[in-house]
């Protein structure tokens, strides 16, 4: 066990926004909406259980000790809690007040020190990850990925374990848009984001593709740096704001009337840039402008005119990804889309919009629970009998696929951007 | 009542039972279960244990038992009185991962489930085939089958259906000493003592129910819902009573207040009218023929009682709307202050109008905001006091203006609580409603279930010689 950690005496006003705890009336209505809660079954993995606990540490009523920390990095930030709420508790930001104070009181194992860095070191820089993932992709490209994992610690062999194979990208693209649209059609960025533009490219570029044919003027992001998301998530609170400083001006410089991203959580985190930045003059009111621009793909292809489209014959199953879902509300808009495909049938899974463990980097910090996630949301797909499962967010991809991967099932798992490129073809 | 502690050997001896998983012993985690939806009062336990099975939790009730140490049962603690705050027992004991659904029986219409299933699961289970389970709190979403036992839950629907009690078969009681017995059966109707319906609405202090056998009802063919608008709640609740006097019982008769109308609008953008002082959300069900003459005729009588509009639900969408906002409504009243107290009050549905008036000077009186969402059709009062934890002076004011709002209730011939239990919070009124002989009986028939009173001590029943006072705050307000 860890040596034991700082234990303030005096209340921790900043662990969060203390006037924002008191949104939380301790109604319990949240439980049941989280993850972690339906696997534990303790209310300390309980949103309100987090609540009381920073609520506590504000209050000065307890030290920030090895439980606390656990509790708070249990917690796969999916927001279910908000959707749940009645009472309208601004979760997301309290949890991310309390990774930062944990991040700057508290001292973590080496190992677990460790991965942190390592995680921030690598993921935000694409060339980075390209870099490391060169010699594994000569590994897959002989097949011989089973033979490493044998030999490399278990920790690297897990995360080994949930890259999908990095075989060249055999994924269709949708055709380009053969007419130039007109030059007043509204302007859409495609935020490529960090690791998807490594490992799910042709989510971004089926994006674009979709949008230009769809008759958006399609406008290209330089230079495109990570969303910050990670960071946030993870209590650097400096990093998230220098990263979202920098999308900031580029977003504003690229002119366009709406952003989307390939990555749900990619979008919150620009949809929030305007609360992240509002205490930077500097920023905050190009901050908040392009925050308001953040739309996500379903919705805008849902809103231009209907094409003629080929009869696709399937099932599918749609996994509602926590940040779309929780974080920008957007549910019905990607279905429609999909029943709009002749031939699609939706099959609903249960409890479609639970979080499958991947939550950024948790599958990597705390795969334990990220496991537990994605068999519990294996299961629930596997149940719904479907051939295809579509989600709208890279990092669901790769964690539902690696699960599927493990069962032997046969279940494809899509972008939607992939999905509708291919059944387009 | 218990003064043993939990030593290391019990520790040791209850984590032999439970595995390393069901046993939180840390001061930390502990904390989060120092109360339940009632947070005037905070105590945390010694020690929280978590059995999987009826025969865990025999084990750990037989070896508390055997130090006399007593405990305090949780389900998923969303309760509103403070029924499973931990008083004077070191021993918590939740039963949040006892929730299977054990049997469906759709030909007899019953389902048997642990006690920690969550409401909303049973009906889940069943609507495929057409079916539900009928007590609909507003927790339904979070709230345990055994929470809803121990208070004898209700909800918007009991007008039609009845409370819990109504709607339970049979349950698997593990008593104080570890002994499992069971009560009622399968059948539908029974004779002798009703030994299930005396640890209904005990509150746990006759045991830890682990299993219950339960009713299930037929969806109605059809519904229609109406949201009738009235300028003051005074009007509002004379139409509810001259509704239900025209003959027409409708599945749920609902009423809300100005306050609550606007924090749940903005919360949840339903479209209720903002201008008006209380609405009514009347549901009617049954076969589709008839319903819309009953509508109809529910319509008219609101109008005659003054309603300034009446308007049907276009949809199941809008209907659906509807209740998650009446549901949400205490949530969403979390909205207007930092915390909030909830009463429970019954009165007799004639004297709604009166003690509507009454709530409105003790909330000018006190100086303190108080919204009413509530269940008029049976009387069923829910006055939300608002308050600031942060100032002690609030908190005081809110419990006395409660208080009094409930003397109110009893003075006008009604009862201290339709659904939310007595709790902590309502104990020092109890001897409002009961005499000493009343309260002596009750004790006389807890001690058949627990004659240590160690199950669920300090609750329902206050103890002879305290005085009204023994509601008052004990915890520390946190400055």
């Amino acid at each position: 066990m860890a040596a034991p950690s700082l234990i303030p005496l005096n209340p921790v006003r900043g662990v969060s926004d203390y006037d924002l705890l008191f949104d939380c009336v301790h109604c319990g209505l949240c439980a049941e909406a989280c993850p972690t809660y339906i696997v534990t079954r303790c209310e300390m993995d309980s949103p309100r259980g987090r609540i009381y606990l920073m609520k506590s540490l504000a209050e000065g009523r307890m030290g920030l000790d090895d439980d606390a920390v656990r509790h708070f990095d249990l917690c796969p930030g999916c927001r279910g809690c908000e959707t749940a709420c009645p009472s309208g508790v601004h979760y997301g930001r309290l949890i991310e007040g309390a990774r930062l104070l944990v991040e700057q009181n508290h001292r973590r194992s080496f190992v677990d020190r460790f991965k942190r860095r390592a995680i921030g070191a690598i993921f935000p820089y694409p060339h980075r990850l390209r870099m490391l993932l060169a010699p594994l992709k000569l590994v897959d490209r002989f097949g011989l990925r089973p033979v490493l994992g044998a030999v490399l610690p278990r920790m690297i062999h897990d995360w080994l374990d949930l890259l999908p194979p990095l075989e060249p990208d055999l994924r269709p693209l949708a055709a380009k848009a053969t007419i130039a649209p007109r030059t007043d059609a509204p302007a859409v960025v495609v935020h490529r984001g960090c690791v998807a533009q490594v490992l799910a490219n042709s989510e971004n570029l089926n994006s674009e593709r979709l949008l230009g044919a769809a008759g958006y003027r399609v406008v290209q992001l330089e230079p495109t740096s990570c969303c910050g998301a990670l960071d946030l998530h993870s209590g650097n609170g400096s990093r998230a704001r220098d990263f979202a400083r920098a999308n900031v001006r580029a977003l504003k410089n690229a002119g366009a009337d709406a952003i989307v991203s390939a990555a749900s959580g990619c979008s919150v985190a620009i949809a929030e840039y305007g609360d992240l930045l509002k205490d930077e003059p500097e920023f905050a009111e190009d901050a908040r402008a392009v925050s308001s621009k953040v739309r996500d793909l379903s919705s805008l292809l849902l809103d231009a005119p209907a094409r003629p489209k080929r009869e696709f014959r399937c099932r599918v199953t749609y996994h509602d990804a926590c940040h779309l879902v929780h974080g920008l509300g957007v549910r019905e808009a990607p279905r429609k889309l999909l029943a709009s495909i002749p031939g699609v049938t939706i099959v609903e899974m249960t409890e479609s919009e639970l979080c499958c463990g991947s939550a950024g980097s948790y599958n990597l910090t705390e795969p334990a629970m990220a496991r537990d996630l994605a068999r519990r949301k294996a299961d629930n797909i596997i149940a719904a009998g479907a051939d295809y499962v579509v989600l709208a967010n890279p990092g669901c991809e790769f964690q539902i696929a690696a699960e599927l991967r493990r069962r032997g099932s046969k279940i494809k798992v899509v972008h939607l951007a992939d999905f509708l490129a291919m059944a387009s073809q | 009542m218990s003064t043993s502690t939990i030593d290391r050997k019990l520790l040791d001896e209850l984590r032999e039972i439970l595995g390393a998983d069901g046993i939180v012993s840390r001061a930390t985690e502990l904390k989060v279960y120092e109360c339940d939806g009632w947070t005037v009062e905070k105590s945390a336990p010694d020690v929280l244990l978590l059995p999987r099975s009826t025969a865990q939790l025999s084990a750990i009730l037989a070896a508390l038992h055997r130090r006399g140490i007593a405990f305090v049962p949780r389900g998923a603690g969303t309760g509103l009185s403070g029924g499973c705050l931990s008083l004077n027992a070191p021993a918590m004991i939740c039963t949040s991962k006892m929730n299977r659904i054990l049997e469906i029986d759709f030909d007899n219409r019953r389902v048997e489930a642990e006690s920690g299933v969550v409401n909303l699961h049973v009906t889940n289970a069943v609507k495929s085939k057409g079916y539900f389970y009928a007590p609909d709190p507003s927790s339904q979403v979070a709230c345990t089958i055994g929470g809803n036992i121990a208070e004898n839950s209700g909800g918007p629907h009991t007008l039609k259906y009845g409370v819990t009690t109504n709607h339970v078969l049979a349950l698997e009681v593990v008593l104080p000493d570890g002994e499992v017995v069971e009560l009622g059966g399968p059948a539908e109707e029974r004779c002798g003592y009703d030994l299930v319906g005396a640890v209904v609405g005990a509150e746990g202090t006759a045991g830890i129910v682990t299993r219950a056998t339960l009713k299930l009802m037929r969806e109605p063919e059809n519904h229609r819902t109406l949201l009738a608008a009235f300028p003051d709640a005074d009007t509002a609740t004379r139409a509810v009573s001259m509704i239900i006097a025209s003959g027409i019982v409708p599945a749920a008769l609902e009423m809300m207040d100005q306050l609550i109308i606007r924090a749940v609008e903005e919360a949840f953008n339903v479209g209720l009218p903002l201008d008006a002082g209380a609405v009514l959300i009347i549901e009617l069900e049954g076969l589709e023929a008839g319903l819309t003459t009953y509508a109809d005729e529910v319509a008219k009588t609101a109008n005659l009682a003054g309603a300034s509009s009446v308007r049907l639900a276009r949809d199941e969408a809008e209907r659906a709307l509807l209740w998650k906002a009446r549901k949400r409504a205490f949530g969403a009243v979390g909205r207007l202050a930092p915390n909030y107290a909830t009463q429970d009050g019954v009165v007799p549905r004639t004297c709604l109008p009166r003690i509507l008036r009454v709530i409105a000077e003790v909330s000018r009186r006190y100086d303190l905001r108080i919204g009413n969402v509530f269940h008029a059709g049976d009387g069923n009062l829910h006055p939300i006091i608002l308050y600031d934890e942060r100032e002690p002076d609030q908190v005081r004011r809110a419990i006395d203006a409660g208080r009094e709002i409930l003397k109110a209730c009893i003075d006008m011939g009604g009862s201290l609580t339709g659904e939310h239990g007595i709790g902590v919070e309502k104990l020092g009124e109890m001897p409002l409603m009961f005499s000493p002989d009343d309260l002596r009986v009750m004790t006389e028939l807890r001690h058949v279930f627990d004659p240590m009173e160690r199950s669920n001590p300090g609750k329902v029943i206050p103890q002879p010689g305290a005085c009204v006072e023994v509601a008052a705050p004990r915890r520390q307000v946190p400055i």
